[in-house]
């Protein structure tokens, strides 16, 4: 107790964050903002193209397919799938934050190794989509789809796709391997010797980011 | 996990506030060369690396632009001396066409971004927001030199590509598809472009790792005592500037991905409808070139303010200062500072006024861009009520913060100008354009930045800058910058366009052909001085006049309670306690109130 | 440490929300149920009033608006955050308004600004392709991949 300070002391008065958390966790939502930027400069031109276009194919005739189901109709279904599995894996992510609070070693790791498999769940079922459409003949520069009303269509749907699910699955990945690494962390008792497990909470912030940005490809490609 | 454990947890430099800690900091510290001047984790020797590096690369700029004034005012003339140097770049003596615009667009993005970005907020941002708001070091010190690295690792990408058989990139600074996106539109087109994306994105990320520290070390990290509203101005405009950096940059990254893809993978988010003469049509349909200019100027114009809010920040420090009087209006200079920042969030689209940008949105852009001018008015006012009826000390630092706001006056005025969309048909992409932003953000900007150097060179390396040279220096480029610019408007009112090679040939700008050797002239001079002032600047790091007290302007800051020459921590001791705002000047008879000094209770209020 | 009665009034004001599960859980159904309201009504319903397409879309930004509130309030935890912090992120956030207004705005006008004078633009992109189906009868047809 170097200084005792009155307790009414003000948040901004200096000496301490106004915000009563740690450095690393700000610079973590900061982050998080920025990438939102990313992500939204994606999206919004992804918009701008769509919207300067006559005609785009539609999302409900695209995204149809459902692994082994054949050629059943299936709209929508296989990507709600992948939706409930990074939600879920969100959850288990925040109770790893909570056991992390509680000083938990054991229901970090188990938390954290769930989140990992769902994570890689939805990664997986991404290198599904991917593939069932390429097989279908879609790619970067190739679009074999035609417009909603049956005129053709520029590349720009499938070139869209690709790139901003890749971007995110790109996000996924890295937040697997962060997982990864904090689960090896976690292991070794790197967090318990440091008194905090903070890092899993920031780690957590990272993954519910993913998550929140699949929410927003959800809507954009498969809704719209 | 208590707020003061959790809020400096890195292992480094602990900011507590317990003596012995402080101690074991400054005398325990082990450092060999490479820690202590290479992969150094001192904010003080990163901002120096930071400012050596952009020095390097504002050379570089600058004398890429005496060789295309040399086209510009000699156009008939050839100089085999540069064949010497630039080899088949100016076979005969003269610089091709390829290559003068090659030289015009690598000038641009490495004084945009590279000097005035990286060279300038990475310097003082780094130097000052430690040493200002009271910290040991960086929130982060490791990211804090990653983002160093970065921006070297940036920068020998965007050197190397000027050495490449095809060249570097030649589409202008902006680099608008298609002259971009495709190989086969010119040679700079090819692997000069994929080089200069790779430098651009290791740019965003020093940016990034940079702007983060930035801001949560003024926000977690100021010292007892030290409330927002008693930050000097300087940082407070160094904490926007990375705000606008971290928020803006990534759109540019955005840009610059899809751009990859449209260059390598076949797509054609910003083609459409394009015909390359001895390739013939491309198969690309239904993007939209002006997509990328919208996520360009995302960025381009925070851009902007980025360059210059650091160096409003530092003028209006440097002008209290020397002025002796606190500074007028401080809540307006912070609100007008946030002010800024947002509307610069808000009006990219004027730079596209005619390039197919909707005439009605545009009316909006006018709107909110001429909105700016209220917060630059209310800066401007309130640095001169600041001088007013001052007892001004000329320092060297003093004369180019002076400049600063005579320049931003000149440049900001015309900046009304060009906001409006209906005269911007007239004016655009003529010298015009050029004239204002070099005056506003250009030489502006490079006048905070020396007003800086010169200001606070006794902090960075304890000795002074040489004050003849420095009173040569500004005087000459005050002077030059106005006679090399003030001319370009008259110019561009008459319809020159930028960007061509030679204007000797046409027969409407026949007329300015002496005009623009006088301005070629100019620039020469100007750019010698410059060397002049690097010749200072490293030979006082060695020879110059030694500090010997340790407040030498009489500053009210925290940086000059310190030691002359602090080691990494900053303080040997605590860190100091602040109980007051940074412009006690002249305050009860006294000349300046350390912002260290308690309030007295028969204090006058300010 | 510095800061002791405040920061122990604080650490117990976070821990109380750090260890609702509940709210986590409520949390978990109350994105589950959004999302498969939206798969209903993408799947079953919007398909059947395409003039409407429009009043699905503000719908699905209703949902997606509610789906983010919640995993920012409650996942990333910033609802339980000091109020200052909050406004550093909701008020940068606020910038996407115009971001997406005028991006949108201009993409559109684009388009009419396209097929105002480039006649062969318009045609191209406004005749169906010969043969191919038009949508809502693709099941029994093979998969229009006549175009490449």
């Amino acid at each position: 107790m170097a200084q005792a300070v009155p307790a009414n002391q003000k948040w901004w008065g200096g000496g301490r964050s106004p915000f009563n958390v740690e450095y690393g966790k700000l610079m973590m939502w900061y982050f998080l903002m920025s990438d939102a930027f990313t992500f939204g400069a994606f999206l919004i031109s992804y918009g701008t193209v769509r919207f300067s276009s006559n005609g785009w194919p539609d999302p409900n005739h695209v995204f149809s397919s459902f692994p082994f189901a054949g050629s059943m109709h299936m709209p929508l279904v296989f990507v709600s799938l992948m939706t409930f599995i990074l939600i879920a894996s969100s959850v288990t992510m925040v109770l790893a934050v909570g056991a992390g609070h509680a000083m938990d070693k054991k229901g970090v790791m188990k938390y954290l190794f769930f989140t990992i498999i769902g994570g890689l769940m939805f990664l997986g079922c991404q290198a599904w989509e991917w593939t069932h459409l390429h097989h279908e003949g879609a790619w970067w520069g190739r679009n074999p789809f035609l417009n909603f009303d049956g005129t053709p269509s520029s590349t720009n749907f499938t070139n869209f796709f690709f790139t901003i699910t890749g971007f995110h699955g790109f996000h996924v990945f890295s937040g697997v391997i962060i997982n990864i690494v904090m689960l090896i962390m976690t292991w070794r008792g790197v967090f318990e010797r440091r008194g905090h497990y903070l890092m899993i909470e920031k780690a957590g912030l990272y993954w519910h980011f993913v998550d929140l940005v699949w929410v927003f490809v959800f809507t954009c490609f498969y809704l719209f | 996990m208590s707020n003061e454990a959790v809020l400096h947890g890195h292992p480094e430099v602990v900011t507590t506030h317990e003596v012995h800690h402080d101690e074991h900091h400054v005398h325990h510290h082990k450092e060999t060369f490479i820690t202590k001047y290479v992969f150094s984790q001192d904010h003080k020797m990163i901002a120096k690396q930071f400012l050596i590096t952009g020095m390097t690369w504002a050379i570089i700029g600058g004398l890429m632009s005496v060789l295309f004034r040399l086209q510009l005012g000699y156009p008939d003339q050839t100089f085999p001396w540069l064949e010497d140097i630039l080899g088949r770049w100016a076979k005969g003596g003269k610089i091709t066409a390829e290559n003068y615009y090659a030289l015009v667009t690598m000038h641009g993005t490495v004084l945009v971004f590279f000097v005035l970005t990286g060279g300038l907020s990475g310097t003082f941002a780094n130097f000052l927001i430690p040493l200002q708001c009271g910290a040991r070091d960086m929130a982060s010190p490791f990211m804090n030199m990653l983002s160093y690295w970065f921006f070297f690792g940036g920068s020998v990408v965007m050197l190397s590509s000027l050495f490449i058989q095809t060249g570097p990139f030649s589409g202008g600074w902006t680099a608008y598809p298609p002259l971009s996106a495709l190989g086969d539109a010119s040679p700079g087109s090819k692997t000069g472009m994929d080089l200069w994306i790779t430098a651009m994105a290791m740019f965003v990320i020093s940016s990034l790792l940079g702007g983060l520290n930035y801001i949560s070390t003024v926000l977690n990290l100021r010292t007892k005592g030290m409330s927002m509203t008693r930050l000097p101005l300087t940082i407070w405009a160094l904490f926007f500037t990375a705000v606008l950096g971290v928020l803006s940059f990534p759109v540019l990254l955005s840009g610059f991905i899809l751009l990859l893809f449209d260059r390598h993978a076949g797509t054609s988010f910003y083609l459409s409808d394009i015909y390359i003469n001895g390739v013939g049509a491309l198969p690309n349909e239904g993007g939209s070139a002006i997509l990328f200019q919208h996520l360009f100027w995302f960025l381009g114009h925070p851009e902007v303010y980025i360059i210059l809010l650091p160096a409003m920040g530092m003028a209006s420090e440097i002008l209290s200062v020397n002025a002796r009087k606190p500074i007028f209006g401080y809540m307006a200079m912070v609100g007008s500072l946030f002010a800024i920042t947002i509307l610069a969030f808000l009006v990219w689209a004027h730079h596209m006024f005619v390039t197919g940008l909707n005439p009605f949105l545009g009316s909006v852009f006018v709107l909110l861009t001429l909105l700016i001018a209220v917060p630059s008015a209310i800066k401007v006012f309130n640095w001169l009520t600041t001088i007013w009826k001052a007892n001004i000390r000329f320092t060297p630092g003093m004369l180019f913060a002076l400049g600063f706001v005579s320049l931003f006056i000149s440049g900001g005025l015309t900046g009304i100008f060009l906001g409006n969309s209906t005269l911007d048909i007239h004016l655009h992409d003529t010298y015009f354009v050029i004239a204002h932003f070099h005056i506003v953000m250009g030489v502006s900007a490079f006048f905070g930045m020396f007003a800086g150097i010169y200001h606070w060179f006794p902090k960075m390396y304890g000795r002074y800058l040489n004050s003849t040279m420095a009173y040569v220096h500004f005087w000459v480029t005050l002077i030059g910058a106005y006679l090399i610019f003030w001319p370009m408007h008259y110019e561009g009112l008459a319809g020159m366009p930028r960007r061509y090679l030679d204007y000797s040939i046409w027969e409407s700008f026949k007329q300015f052909s002496d005009l623009n050797k006088f301005i070629s002239t100019v620039a020469m001079i100007v750019f010698a001085v410059q060397l002049m002032f690097v010749f200072n600047f490293f030979y006082s790091i060695f020879k110059g006049r030694k500090v010997t007290t340790q407040n030498p302007w009489g500053s009210t800051t925290l940086e000059w309670t310190a030691p002359i020459r602090p080691g990494h921590g900053n303080w040997p001791g605590e860190i100091p306690e602040v109980h007051r705002w940074a412009y006690d000047y002249s305050k009860d008879g006294r000349d300046f109130i350390p912002q260290t000094e308690p309030i007295n209770p028969n204090e006058s209020k300010h | 440490m510095a800061n002791f009665e405040t920061t122990t009034q604080t650490e117990q004001h976070s821990e109380e929300h750090g260890f609702d599960t509940k709210a986590i859980w409520r949390t978990f159904w109350i994105l589950l149920v959004i999302t498969c309201i939206e798969l209903v009504v993408g799947m079953f319903i919007a398909p059947h009033y395409h003039p409407y397409k429009l009043w699905f879309n503000i719908l699905y930004i209703i949902f997606t608006a509610a789906k983010a509130f919640y995993i920012i309030a409650e996942f990333m935890h910033l609802r339980h955050e000091i109020k200052n912090m909050i406004m550093t992120i909701a008020v940068p956030a606020l910038l996407f308004i115009w971001f997406i207004a005028a991006f949108l705005w201009d993409g559109n006008s684009y388009k009419h600004l396209r097929n105002n004078y480039d006649p062969h633009h318009k045609e191209q992109t406004t005749t169906p392709v010969k043969n191919a189906p038009a949508h809502g009868e693709h099941e029994e047809l093979p998969k229009p991949g006549a175009v490449h």
